[in-house]
């Protein structure tokens, strides 16, 4: 078995793990639990950072923009003294710091690539303060617990959760003839119905209607932000009966009777476990970890896993493992900027992310150069994870990551800002070898490209060594 | 205010009916055109752009956002004074605007908007490709695209083979590719390869490295591309901030820091792309307009109908194209924004028709499902 194995499921091995005598075994005993958090700083749970939302959009809106309307500089500044005393600017850098501690250092690092993939397939993308504010929690409490359950019971969770119901708009959703609706002349709004049938369970594939749509948004309207003039949009998810559309609904022939908040899990039970749903996020998962155009066969036993667990996240999971292994030297797979740098990190052992203690945060000034690291760099090489431009959130396809500047970033990456990350102990060109000797068949090959900087261990060298292996068709895909 | 409706519309696509579509092939359409996007992101207000003249309701309702000193460009309507380089082309027939105009979109959320007028599409997230890259597409126009942004823009999508140009802030040594150039064999590297074959044909001005929040330095190099006549043809700037809910102010405010760089942009292009300006076409791209009322911030909130700002030798003459909908209550959009009389898609499906040089009916049907999109090329482009 190629050592690709561990990049194709994981991160590669880091200097101090070695390849297991069994890695089909090593890769499935890792799903079995939800392992630990290992970011030993500050973990915000996702209630309290919906405390500082409200702080932020609402001292904004209701404050300052009132305070200062005729004045646009003070108004600037203003807003970035509330930035600062809110944490805008540092909660999301202290989510990327706890996302890559996890791909970096897990014992489980099979179990966090599920975890990457499931917050990706139900992504949550730049809208409003998300990203700032709400999407890590989201990717912690909400994905993460899901992991061990059904696929039907995340659903459910992700359909219900704050964040992507403030994504999606459902709070702005009234059924025409439900108390308020009527009332306020109101109607529903789609968007959360349609992406739950297109992205998130049966996808265009089941052949589903505007008509469908409309009646799953019928189910759907009262599944709302709990509005009061304290919280406005910052409320607990509630279901509000007067916003509910009443009537029976028939969601792909399928009628629901009217039975108020229930008829929202009945439905996610029927497109959870529909066969096109089942086919079409199995075939996701194939692309995820085999490769981009998986073929019937590649994706059929993971169907099957499905089947017969009824939708067991675990048995789901342990099937896709041992697909990709089966298929593991006959297929490619090329890994978008994110997984890339996360790859880096750990089998080189980089210095990223920042230590806990640094980037402990006073709220009293702007988060400084190195807080801001990790996910400036995840910007510039174009992979902001909790920024996707759209709903069906970053592309797994190689065809979208192959532009000339993505490409070129990650040239410079290698070769201007990793030299930074290596640790003072491992800048001999012995510890490249070792890692590459760790984690690639052909690492002979690799280290003779490098054989001209043997001698160098100045960062200009580094760069010189680590802009060419990081970007060797061996490295951008398996 | 003398503005009143106008029934142009009709009789502009009648014209054509009648007269079907004979494509001139003559010297000026052997050179390459040029179209250039500029997304305006966050809600560009069509009235501080182009306020109307002598509005008295429009006075009343924005009291604190009135602009004193407008730049005049005819009876109705005047120019945002940062908006000078517009000003300028208006005296030489080349720069024009479309008033009262959008997307067919009413939602007023970015989100689902900024989607649409991408996709040109009527349901947020339906499709999955641009309008550009679908009429690039059609017209057999292919690796011409060149988007000013790290990720391929939405509305780019569609068309294969799209280059685009955002340095990193450090120099990279592209003899880097060089040393492992030859590694990327077989098929399965095909893709990457040839990428890194366009990154080496990339002239040295493209090689650089730069703050690419430096929208100058960025226009300067697309301007030095477009000018090419093997270059590409179309280019797509992303600019955002427009989204003033507070402080916007008139003249000085924060929208006018926003139109500051839509004009220094313009003013690039037409500095460096000297003659090949003649064939170019610079079209602005909005989700939305802003309502008429101020709000308590002395800002505005996302409204409806705004306008599209356009410059370049390709127009037909300096105008303010307009169905002009009104500005009295009965008027406006549900009561409070400047209607869209004009749906936005008619100007683009009518650009690309002139920069491509296709049928408008057939890149209607192919890149807007057929949907009824007068077209606006003889009243608006230089055909």
């Amino acid at each position: 078995m190629s050592l690709n194995f561990y990049r194709r499921v994981a991160f590669g091995l880091s200097p101090n793990e070695n390849p297991d005598k069994d890695p089909l075994n090593w890769a499935i005993n890792q799903l079995d639990t939800i392992p630990d958090l290992l970011w030993p700083g500050t973990i915000p749970t996702e209630k309290d950072l919906r405390k500082k939302y409200g702080e932020w959009v609402y001292g904004d809106r209701e404050v300052l923009r009132k305070k200062f309307k005729n004045d646009k500089h003070a108004y600037r500044k203003a807003k970035d003294e509330l930035r600062i005393k809110t944490g805008e600017r540092y909660f999301e850098l202290n989510e990327h710091a706890i996302r890559h501690f996890q791909t970096k250092y897990s014992k489980q690092p099979v179990f966090e690539r599920f975890w990457l993939f499931w917050g990706n397939h139900f992504a949550i993308s730049e809208k409003d303060f998300l990203a700032e504010f709400s999407t890590g929690p989201y990717q912690r409490e909400i994905i993460r617990p899901n992991m061990v359950k059904t696929f039907e019971e995340m659903v459910l969770s992700v359909t219900t959760s704050w964040c992507m119901i403030h994504h999606l708009d459902n709070s702005e959703s009234f059924g025409p003839n439900s108390k308020k609706g009527m009332e306020w002349g109101e109607t529903i709004n789609e968007n959360h119905a349609r992406e739950l049938l297109e992205l998130h369970t049966v996808s265009p594939n089941a052949g589903y209607t505007q008509e469908d749509v409309i009646q799953l948004a019928y189910i759907m309207t009262g599944w709302a932000h709990k509005w009061d003039r304290k919280n406005l949009e910052t409320g607990d998810i509630w279901f509000d009966q007067e916003m509910h559309q009443k009537g029976d609904k028939i969601v792909l022939g399928v009628k629901y009777k009217n039975d108020a908040k229930r008829e929202l899990a009945k439905v996610i039970h029927d497109l959870a476990t529909h066969p096109i749903c089942i086919k079409f996020v199995s075939t996701k998962l194939c692309r995820h970890f085999i490769t981009d155009e998986p073929t019937e066969e590649m994706i059929d036993p993971v169907i099957e896993a499905w089947n017969k667990s009824n939708g067991s996240l675990i048995e789901i999971h342990k099937a896709v493992i041992t697909q990709a292994y089966k298929y593991n030297e006959i297929t490619h797979k090329f890994h978008p900027p994110e997984i890339w740098l996360m790859q880096l990190s750990r089998m080189f052992d980089l210095n990223i992310p920042l230590s806990f203690e640094k980037m402990n945060y006073t709220f009293k000034s702007k988060p400084n150069n190195r807080q801001r690291q990790l996910s400036w760099i995840l910007r510039e090489i174009g992979n902001s994870p909790y920024r996707a431009k759209q709903p069906n959130g970053w592309s797994d396809l190689e065809v979208d990551w192959v532009s000339p500047e993505l490409l070129l970033r990650r040239f410079w990456f290698a070769s201007v800002e990793l030299p930074m990350l290596v640790k003072s102990g491992n800048r001999s060109h012995d510890f490249i070898l070792a890692c590459l000797k760790n984690n690639f068949e052909d690492h002979e090959n690799m280290a003779s490209l490098i054989d001209n900087f043997r001698f160098g261990t100045s960062d200009y060298d580094l760069g010189q060594k680590y802009g060419v292996i990081c970007n060797l068709p061996g490295v951008l895909k398996i | 205010m003398n503005c009143t409706r106008r029934n142009f519309l009709i009789g502009g696509s009648t014209t054509l009916f009648l007269s079907g579509y004979f494509p001139k092939i003559s010297f000026a359409s052997m050179q390459k055109k040029n179209l250039i996007i500029i997304s305006l992101r966050g809600g560009m207000d069509g009235l501080t752009a182009v306020p109307v003249i002598g509005d008295k309701r429009l006075k009343k309702l924005r009291k604190k956002l009135i602009l004193e000193d407008v730049l005049n460009l005819n009876s109705d309507f005047g120019l945002h004074p940062k908006l000078e380089i517009f000003h300028k082309l208006w005296q030489k027939n080349q720069a024009a605007f479309v008033h009262a105009t959008n997307i067919p979109y009413t939602g007023r959320s970015h989100f689902d908007g900024q989607n649409l007028m991408e996709t040109g599409a009527h349901i947020p997230y339906k499709e999955k490709t641009g309008w550009l890259g679908r009429g690039l597409l059609a017209s057999n126009i292919i690796g011409k695209g060149l988007a000013i942004s790290l990720p391929m823009p939405l509305l780019l999508r569609g068309v294969p083979q799209n280059n685009n140009f955002f340095p990193s802030p450090d120099f990279v040594e592209t003899k880097l590719i060089d040393q492992i150039y030859n590694e990327f064999k077989g098929e399965h590297n095909e893709l990457i390869k040839s990428t890194l074959d366009t990154i080496r044909q990339r002239p040295l001005s493209m090689q650089i490295a730069t703050d690419s929040d430096d929208r100058k330095k960025l226009a300067l190099e697309a301007a030095k591309q477009l000018k090419d006549q093997s270059g590409p043809r179309v280019a797509v700037f992303d600019l955002d901030g427009f989204d003033t809910h507070a402080a916007q102010g008139g003249v000085d405010g924060a929208h006018a820091d926003e139109l500051e760089e839509v004009n220094k942009i313009v003013t690039i292009l037409h500095e460096n792309l000297g003659q090949a300006f003649d064939n170019t076409l610079i079209l602005t791209l909005t989700e939305f307009g802003r309502t008429i009322k101020q709000n308590g911030g002395y800002g505005t909130e996302h409204g409806y109908g705004s306008a599209i700002l356009m410059a370049g030798g390709l127009l037909k003459k300096s105008q303010v194209y307009t169905d002009w909908p009104g500005l009295k209550k009965k008027e406006l959009f549900e009561g409070r924004d400047l209607n869209s009389t004009v749906d936005s898609r008619a100007v683009y499906n009518s650009a690309m028709s002139i920069c491509f040089n296709q049928d408008p009916e057939f890149l209607r049907k192919e890149v807007f499902w057929g949907d009824e999109l007068p077209d606006l090329s003889q009243e608006l482009f230089k055909i």
